[in-house]
C-alpha cells in the first residue's frame, strides 16, 4: 500500500534548536507533514555550527539541515496580533502542535491548551520545557549542561577526583527529542478510541533523570550512592583496571577478555590465553593468566594494543564472538562498512549548502519506509506556500504580513 | 472499549532480555498495553532477583515457554495469533531457528508486528557482532566527544544508551501501530541499536563530510558560550553547573557576584572575549561558588536569570522538592514472596492530561500469568495446561546457572573491562550507603 507511517498527520513545530526539531523530524521522516514555525529571525539553530565550508552563512548550518529536512518552513511572530491569527489558523489544521516556550507564555497569549483545545479538540499539544509546566523549578532555565546536572547523570559520570562531566555533545538534547516522538505518537495513538487530543508536559530534566535508572534502583533498593568512578588499583585512571578504556595505535579501544555469553557471569576463570591467541599474540596469554594485579596485566598488555590499528583490535575479537568496541570518530562513521552496506547514508540536495551525503534511516520499517523527500527550508520558503495556498491570505496581505513584522 | 492508558487495547509479547528492550516494554505496559515477558524455563534469566529486573519488568505479566520442549512452538504462535506486537533481542537468524522466525509468524498472524532489536541491524557485514550497551558508547562515536579536554575519551557508563535505544525502540513500535491502523499491514522491523546511536551524532558526522572535521572531547564546555561548566561548592564533593549564553546572562551572574571588580576588563567584556579567556573566569567563579551552599546558590542565580542547576547525587536528586512535587518519583509495591516491600521508582518524564500511564503491578514472578495466558487468552482446558507443565513447556521455576557457577568460583582475579562491576564501598563506586534511605523516600 502506498502511503506513510504519519502521512495523514500534520505537524505544527512551534519548537527551536535540538530536542523539539529532532522529535519532529523523527516524525517527518516518516512521512508527517511537519510545518516548522521559526521566529522573523530564524531558529537560534541556524546560528549553530558546524557550518559547510566553515562558513557561517545564514543558510549553512549543517545542524540545521540534519534536523530539518522533509519539514517546510514558514516565519511567523506570535508577539504580534496578525501572527497570533496565523498560528491560530494553522493550529485549527493540525493534529499536533509542538512547542518549547517557558511554562505560561502561550496561555498569556491566548494560546494556551485550554484555549487551542476549544478550536481543535482533536489537537495533540507538546510542550517540552527545561523542568516542566508545574513545580517549584518551572520557571527555571535550562539547557543540556543543566539537565545532566539535574538528571543526576553527571554526578556519576567523570573520575572521582575531578568534577562531574557530561557528554561532549548536547546528548541530553536529542535524548529529549526521541521520548518527544514517541510520547506525541502515543498521543495521537490514542485518539482512535479517545476521539480527542491532549496536553503533553515533557521535562528535558526528567528525560536525563528517567536514563539515570541503574543509580536510581541501587538507591532505592540498598541505600547505596554511586559516585564516579575511582582510580584504579594501579593508581592509574586509565587502563585495563578502568573501565577498559585504552590507547590502541590509531585511537581507542575498550578492552574485555568475556565472550558475550560470560558477560554477565562474574565469576569463572578468564579465558586470556583464548584472548591472546584472538590478538594474534599468543606469547602473552600464558603471562596474562598468572598476572595477580592489573597492573601486571597492563604491563604485558597494553604495549601490544598500542602497536594494533583500532578497528583491528575490535573485528578480531567481535568476528569470533567476543566483546570489544573501538572508539569511532565522525571519519569512522562516515566511511563505515556496515553503515554502507546497510544504505543508511544517502545524499540531500541543498539550494546553498549544495548536495551531500546525508545520514539518513534511523529505524527500518520494510512496509512503511523513511524517505528524503525535501532539504531544510530556507528561513520563510514556504509562507506563500502555506499562507496563501493553505490558509487563504492573499499575496498583497502576504506583503502586509511581511511589512509589519508578522512573518 | 473502556480505555486506560494510550495504548489501551494492545497486547505485545516481550520476547527480550538485558536492559533496553525490557526499558521498551515496561513502557509500553506503563501506557496501558497488556505485556507479557515470555520466558524459557529452561534456564532463569541472568539478573532476575536482582534490583534493577524489578525496575526493567515492573507492569509485565509472565509467562514461560520452553521453545524446545514439544508443543512448545505451537503454544508460542497460538500466543502471536492473538497478540498485535512481539519484541526480541536475539541475534539476526535465532528466531528462524527455532522455528519461529518472521516467516512463520505471519502465517499464523498476517498482521503482526515483529521487532528484532539487534546490536548492529539484520544485515551487513557486522550484523553477527554483539551489542552491549556500554560498548556501543564507543563505536557509535559519542565517547569521541565525550572527556576531560586534557585526555582521551571516555564513558559515561550506566547503561544510558540502553535506554536511549528503548525510547527509539518505543517510537518505532507506535510508527508500526499507526501503519497497520492505516494499512492493515503489519512487518518485521529491522532496528539497530547501533545506527540509533549514531542518528544522535548527524550534525558531527556532516562536519566531517563536509568539512573535513572531526571534532575532540570538550568536558563540560560549549564551543561558543562560556563560562559553561562545573563548579565547587561547600560540602564534600558538591557541585554546580553554571551557562552563560548572552551578555544580559553575564551580566546577571556578576551581579549575583555582587559585581566584582576583576571583570570589570575588556578581556570579559564580550561573548568572544570570555569565550577565549573562560580559564580564568573558571577561576574566579569557582572561587566564588565554594563557600556557597549549591542549592542555595541555584536558586539565588535561577532568580536572577542566570542557567544553573545543583549537580545532585541520587540520594539528593530522589529528595529534590521539584521532583517530588512533579510526581516523578513513583512508589511500587512489591510481592511479599519477592521481599522487596514497598520502593520508589522512576516514573516518566512527561505527563498526558486525558490518558495518563502508571504502573501497573510489580515485575512478575516467572510464569505467575501462566494460567491467566492459557485460559483467558488462549482458552484452553485445565487438562491441557496441566499436559504442557508435564511436557516442560510451562513451568514456575528454572533452573539457576549463576548460582552453580558461583559454587565453582575460581579465586578472584582481575576482570578488564567487567561490564557494571558490583559496585561497593570497598572499591571506592559508592560515595556511602545511606541507611534512612527508605524513610527519606517516604516509604513507611
Amino acid at each position: 500500500m502506498d502511503g506513510s507511517v504519519f502521512g495523514k498527520f500534520r505537524v505544527v513545530d512551534m519548537t527551536s534548536g535540538i530536542a523539539g526539531p529532532f522529535a519532529s523530524k523523527l516524525l517527518a521522516d516518516y512521512g508527517a507533514d511537519v510545518i516548522k514555525v521559526e521566529p522573523p529571525h530564524g531558529d537560534p539553530s541556524r546560528q549553530m555550527g558546524p557550518f559547510a565550508g566553515d562558513d557561517p552563512h545564514p543558510e549553512n548550518s549543517l545542524l540545521f539541515l540534519y534536523l530539518n529536512c522533509n519539514k517546510r518552513g514558514v516565519t511567523l511572530d506570535v508577539e504580534t496580533a496578525a501572527g497570533r491569527k496565523l498560528l491560530l489558523d494553522l493550529v485549527k489544521t493540525a493534529d499536533v502542535l509542538m512547542e518549547d516556550y517557558t511554562p505560561g507564555y502561550l496561555d498569556s497569549l491566548n494560546l494556551g491548551y485550554s484555549q487551542l483545545e476549544e478550536f481543535n479538540p482533536k489537537l495533540v499539544m507538546t510542550s517540552i520545557t527545561p523542568f516542566g509546566q508545574t513545580g517549584p523549578y518551572s520557571g527555571y532555565k535550562g539547557n543540556d549542561l543543566v539537565y545532566y546536572a539535574m538528571g543526576g547523570m553527571m554526578y556519576t559520570s567523570g573520575a572521582y577526583h575531578r568534577e562531574p562531566l557530561k557528554h561532549g555533545h548536547p546528548q541530553s538534547l536529542y535524548l529529549g527529542g526521541i521520548v518527544t516522538a514517541y510520547v506525541t505518537s502515543a498521543a495521537l495513538f490514542a485518539r482512535r478510541t479517545l476521539d480527542q487530543g491532549q496536553h503533553v508536559d515533557l521535562s528535558l530534566s526528567e528525560v536525563m533523570a528517567a536514563d539515570h535508572y541503574q543509580p536510581v534502583a541501587r538507591y532505592a533498593f540498598s541505600g547505596g550512592v554511586t559516585r564516579r568512578a575511582p582510580k584504579s588499583d594501579t593508581g592509574q585512571e586509565k587502563g585495563t583496571g578502568f573501565l577498559g578504556m585504552v590507547p590502541a595505535k590509531d585511537g581507542y579501544v575498550r578492552v574485555s577478555i568475556s565472550p558475550p555469553q560470560r558477560l554477565y557471569s562474574r565469576s569463572g576463570p578468564q579465558p586470556w590465553p583464548e584472548y591472546a591467541a584472538l590478538l594474534g599474540h599468543p606469547e602473552i596469554g600464558e603471562a596474562l593468566a598468572e598476572a595477580t594485579s592489573t597492573q601486571e596485566i597492563d604491563e604485558i598488555l597494553l604495549p601490544v594494543i598500542r602497536e594494533m590499528p583500532k578497528l583491528e583490535y575490535y573485528h578480531r575479537l567481535m568476528t569470533n564472538e567476543w566483546l570489544a568496541a573501538a572508539a569511532q570518530t565522525p571519519q569512522d562513521l562516515a566511511d563505515c562498512p556496515q553503515l554502507d552496506e546497510r544504505r543508511y547514508f544517502t545524499e540531500v540536495e541543498h539550494p546553498v549548502i549544495g548536495r551531500v551525503k546525508f545520514p539518513g534511516e534511523v529505524v527500518r520499517l520494510p512496509n512503511s519506509p523513511w524517505s528524503l523527500r525535501f532539504p531544510a527550508p530556507l528561513l520563510g520558503q514556504h509562507n506563500r506556500a502555506v499562507f496563501c495556498g493553505e490558509l487563504g491570505r492573499s499575496k498583497d496581505e502576504l506583503v502586509g504580513l511581511r511589512q509589519v513584522g508578522a512573518i | 472499549m473502556k480505555m486506560d492508558g494510550m495504548l489501551s487495547g494492545v497486547r505485545v509479547l516481550d520476547s527480550t532480555t538485558a536492559v533496553a528492550m525490557p526499558t521498551a516494554m515496561h513502557i509500553l505496559a506503563d501506557m496501558g498495553a497488556e505485556v507479557i515477558k515470555i520466558e524459557t524455563p529452561t534456564r532463569e534469566e541472568a539478573g532476575r532477583r536482582d534490583e534493577s529486573f524489578q525496575y526493567l519488568h515492573h507492569s509485565k505479566k509472565s509467562m514461560t515457554i520452553n521453545l524446545k520442549a514439544p508443543g512448545g512452538v505451537q503454544l508460542y504462535k497460538d500466543l502471536v495469533a492473538r497478540s498485535d506486537v512481539l519484541v526480541e533481542n536475539n541475534r539476526a537468524g535465532t528466531l528462524d531457528r527455532l522455528g519461529v522466525g518472521y516467516s512463520e509468524l505471519i502465517k499464523v498472524k498476517p498482521d503482526i508486528i515483529l521487532l528484532s532489536n539487534t546490536g548492529f541491524g539484520q544485515t551487513g557485514p557486522w550484523k553477527r557482532y554483539a551489542g552491549i550497551g556500554t560498548f556501543l558508547e564507543l563505536i557509535t562515536g559519542v565517547s569521541h566527544f565525550t572527556g576531560y579536554p586534557d585526555e582521551g575519551p571516555r564513558q559515561v557508563g550506566n547503561a544510558w544508551i540502553d535506554i536511549h535505544v528503548a525510547w527509539m525502540a518505543v517510537f518505532s513500535i507506535l510508527a508500526a501501530l499507526h501503519w497497520r491502523e492505516e494499512s492493515g499491514e503489519g512487518q518485521h522491523v529491522d532496528f539497530s541499536m547501533y545506527q540509533v546511536g549514531v542518528s544522535t551524532m548527524g550534525a558531527e558526522v556532516l562536519d566531517f563530510i563536509v568539512n573535513g572535521n572531526i571534532g575532540k572531547q570538550m568536558g563540560n564546555r560549549h564551543p561558543a558560550h562560556a563560562p559553561h561548566g562545573v563548579y565547587p561548592c561547600r560540602g564534600d564533593d558538591k557541585w554546580i553547573a553554571i551557562a552563560v549564553e548572552n551578555d544580559e546572562e553575564w551580566r546577571a551572574l556578576l551581579k549575583s557576584m555582587g559585581d566584582p571588580e576583576w571583570a570589570e576588563n575588556p578581556k570579559f567584556d564580550d561573548a568572544l572575549s570570555r569565550h577565549h579567556n573562560q580559564d580564568e573566569i573558571d577561576g574566579h567563579i569557582a572561587e566564588w561558588t565554594k563557600d556557597w551552599d549549591f542549592y542555595e546558590l541555584m536558586h539565588l542565580l535561577q532568580g536572577n536569570g542566570v542557567i544553573a542547576s545543583v549537580v545532585p547525587n541520587t540520594a539528593e536528586i530522589m529528595t529534590d522538592p521539584h521532583m517530588n512535587a512533579r510526581g516523578f518519583y513513583e512508589k511500587l509495591t512489591h510481592s511479599p514472596e519477592s521481599g522487596f516491600g514497598t520502593r520508589v521508582l522512576i516514573g516518566r518524564p512527561w505527563k498526558v492530561s486525558k490518558t495518563p500511564s502508571r504502573f501497573r503491578g510489580p515485575a512478575p514472578t516467572l510464569g505467575q500469568d501462566n494460567e491467566y495466558v492459557m485460559k483467558e487468552i488462549l482458552k484452553r482446558t485445565q487438562e491441557e495446561i496441566d499436559e504442557l507443565y508435564e511436557a516442560g513447556v510451562l513451568a514456575k521455576q528454572a533452573p539457576r546457572q549463576t548460582a552453580q557457577a558461583q559454587t565453582q568460583a575460581a579465586p578472584a582475579r582481575p576482570r578488564p573491562g567487567a561490564a557494571n562491576p558490583a559496585p561497593s564501598l570497598e572499591d571506592g563506586t559508592l560515595a556511602y550507603i545511606d541507611p534512612d534511605y527508605q524513610k527519606r523516600l517516604g516509604v513507611e
